[in-house]
């Protein structure tokens, strides 16, 4: 379901501002996976504490909904950048040139304005929660850090929106096939082989060298 | 000028269910992301239904205040949180050595019979869907795991290109399924429930799968010739590696069916168990930081579709356009099963030449409430119903056939993703070789959806134990 797009770079300062920017979108994604793992923990001690002590992890539903707008949103940015939200290809894959850009320009444009308009709502979620105090069920947290986690997330998101919107215009004011910082279109073959790379390096597979215990 | 606004401002709410949906479809046709399509689509809706009522400013405000609410509510609940444990553990079974234990075990428990290493690959796709959710990861694993021992002993290259390639296919129904549980989310069904639902016609489609691999093997000795018998002993000696598999999934069936814990804690005792393997078998920190970021990235891509897709369908119940819909739909003169054949080879079609994944969950808001009607309504008996489900039961056997129905297109050309992956991994196979391969495998899928419209007790049974 999920893929990577290769992400071309050069000297340029759009280029250079990518890979810093990726930097940040990387920790964001990481800090996620950081709280998949504590939720991991979190759940394997609730549930052991309740078959062994009879004494379940207090609050542990207030603390698991708490946590997932962590990693439900921070590595949205992260996705983007990577062009890993899915999405239907078989058009825009069929056009080239100035035409395709176009295209990616007007459908980031798009994300762009409906990112905006979400981070002023939920910004507007939060400050409610914030204003009246709202805390969770069970023992009482407060909603508004996580609640402020999404206009956060939103916000990465558009300004890395805004970067894909410069590189897109670049490649059409420069009208070239292989622009920087953007995601670009590749055919299923491509993405196979690529998947299928990443897989095999993960296993330590190479080539048809098989033998029993290959696996790293 | 106020003639366009007067014009935009007394359409019925159908209308404008109908012209935001269309250009929803403009958007996912130019590529826009189908989670952002699906949002701008719900958000464009929201705001233009509040407009006609309020004028726009008042009505801007309310829209962006009421999709300012829905990322936060929809996604922090506490079911959806099994989604991120499950698929750490499909990342960490990488590390963790199982795919290969797997194969081991099942050539030599299978591997005698006609076609056995074909079984053996059906089987061993089969159980390393139990750890990880994902159909095209499954195909690439294996094939570069299975296919350079079915050539050793002479298979024929398309037909075991096509076995690892349909195998790869059985991820989306054996939980932990993805889809299943975006299925659950979006049109409000007990996850558990569904993914207990999806277990055995699992294992029925592998079922299958092997006996038409053990058939075509015998009638067509030169297919796949079977390897040489294991002893007893090589047998068991075998089983220790996949010991974790089968720990994951009793601790799945014990928690749900049980009922000794919920669908999220299964999932992180899975993903612990897969972790300390990983670990013992020598992952590194470097490893595991990658596992992390991937998982974080899947997560983020399921969880963005999701609330994606809830705003629109927020914007829908506005629109009343799924009423209007279901009413059309109950109100054909056709029996409802023809109906029913016809959604589902709507979407057959569709998944040729679109992710059907995020096709199944665009066209939800506005199928699944037709299927029900179709069948009598929510509320409805089994007696009552039309294809002989009760209403909740309809709701969890609509939701295997479309799965089913969506793995039918990573093997369908011109765009079945899983023959990509196999011809991808294995240079020496075309894609027309491994889609040739692939054919008497969508029979097979055909064959087994059928089935399973005929005898929706197939799906139902385990649910049923669990009390629906």
């Amino acid at each position: 379901m999920s893929s990577s797009s290769d992400i071309l770079q050069d000297d340029s300062a759009l280029s250079r501002l990518d890979r810093l920017y990726f930097k940040l979108e990387e920790f964001f994604a990481l800090l996620g996976g950081i709280t998949i793992l504590l939720l991991v923990f979190l759940a394997v001690t609730n549930v052991i504490g309740r078959w062994v002590f009879s004494l379940p992890v207090s609050g542990y539903i207030d603390w698991v909904e708490q946590s997932m707008a962590i990693f439900a949103f921070f590595g949205i940015a992260y996705c983007q950048r990577l062009g890993g939200h899915i999405r239907m290809d078989i058009v825009v894959s069929h056009i080239k040139g100035r035409w395709l850009w176009f295209c990616e320009l007007s459908s980031t444009l798009i994300m762009l304005i409906i990112t905006l308009a979400l981070i002023y709502g939920s910004y507007l979620h939060f400050l409610r929660a914030y204003t009246n105090g709202d805390s969770s069920m069970d023992i009482s947290l407060p909603i508004w850090p996580a609640k402020l986690v999404i206009p956060i997330a939103l916000s990465v998101l558009a300004i890395r929106l805004i970067l894909q919107i410069w590189g897109y215009s670049r490649a059409i004011i420069n009208n070239c096939d292989s622009p920087v910082a953007v995601p670009l279109i590749e055919d299923a073959a491509t993405q196979a082989a690529k998947e299928a790379a990443t897989v095999a390096e993960k296993h330590g597979l190479n080539g048809e060298d098989e033998s029993e215990g290959s696996i790293k | 000028m106020s003639s366009i606004a007067n014009w935009f401002g007394t359409m019925d709410s159908i209308n404008i269910g109908l012209i935001v949906s269309g250009f929803m479809l403009f958007m996912v046709i130019i590529g826009v992301r189908v989670a952002f399509a699906a949002a701008t689509a719900g958000f464009v809706g929201l705001v233009w239904i509040f407009s006609a009522k309020l004028g726009f400013e008042k009505g801007l405000l309310v829209a962006m205040k009421m999709a300012g609410t829905i990322p936060h509510s929809k996604v922090t609940t506490i079911s959806l949180s099994l989604i991120p444990t499950f698929i750490l553990i499909g990342y960490l079974a990488y590390h963790a050595g199982l795919t290969k234990a797997l194969f081991t075990a099942a050539k030599r428990w299978v591997g005698w019979l006609p076609g056995g290493l074909g079984v053996a690959t059906v089987f061993s796709t089969a159980g390393f869907a139990a750890v990880s959710g994902a159909s095209v990861a499954t195909s690439a694993v294996f094939a570069r795991i299975a296919i350079p021992e079915m050539l050793k002993v002479g298979y024929q290259k398309s037909f075991a290109a096509g076995v690892v390639a349909a195998g790869g296919t059985l991820a989306s129904l054996i939980p932990p399924s993805a889809i299943l549980v975006i299925y659950a989310i979006i049109v409000e069904q007990d996850v558990g429930v569904l993914l207990m639902a999806g277990l055995l016609p699992g294992i029925v489609s592998a079922l299958i799968y092997a006996g038409l691999v053990i058939m075509m093997a015998t009638i067509n000795k030169d297919l796949g010739p079977p390897v040489r018998k294991y002893s007893w002993g090589e047998r068991l000696e075998s089983l220790p590696g996949t010991a974790p598999i089968f720990f994951v999934i009793g601790i799945i069936v014990i928690c749900i069916y049980g009922g000794v814990g919920t669908p999220t804690e299964a999932g992180a005792l899975g993903a612990f168990v897969i972790l300390v393997m990983a670990l013992r078998k020598g992952m590194r920190l470097g490893d595991l930081k990658e596992a992390l970021i991937e998982s974080a990235k899947l997560t983020v891509m399921i969880f963005t579709i999701i609330w994606g897709v809830l705003l629109y369908v927020r914007f829908l119940g506005f629109a009343d356009l799924p009423t209007a819909f279901s009413d059309w739909i109950t109100g054909l003169d056709q029996s409802p099963m023809i109906t029913l054949v016809c959604i589902l080879l709507a979407y057959a079609v569709l998944g040729m030449f679109m992710d059907a994944i995020g096709m199944l969950l665009l066209t939800l808001p506005i199928t699944y409430p037709a299927v029900i009607a179709l069948n009598g309504g929510v509320d409805v008996s089994a007696v009552d119903s039309a294809f002989g489900v009760s209403g909740v039961g309809c709701a969890i056997w609509f939701g295997i056939i479309a799965v089913k129905m969506c793995e039918l297109c990573l093997i369908t050309p011109p765009i079945g993703l899983n023959c990509f992956v196999v011809a991808g991994v294995r240079k020496d196979i075309s894609v027309q070789e491994v889609f040739k391969g692939v054919t008497p495998f969508f029979a097979a899928d055909v064959f087994t959806i059928a089935v399973l419209i005929a005898f929706p007790s197939i799906v139902l049974w385990l649910p049923s134990l669990l009390g629906i």
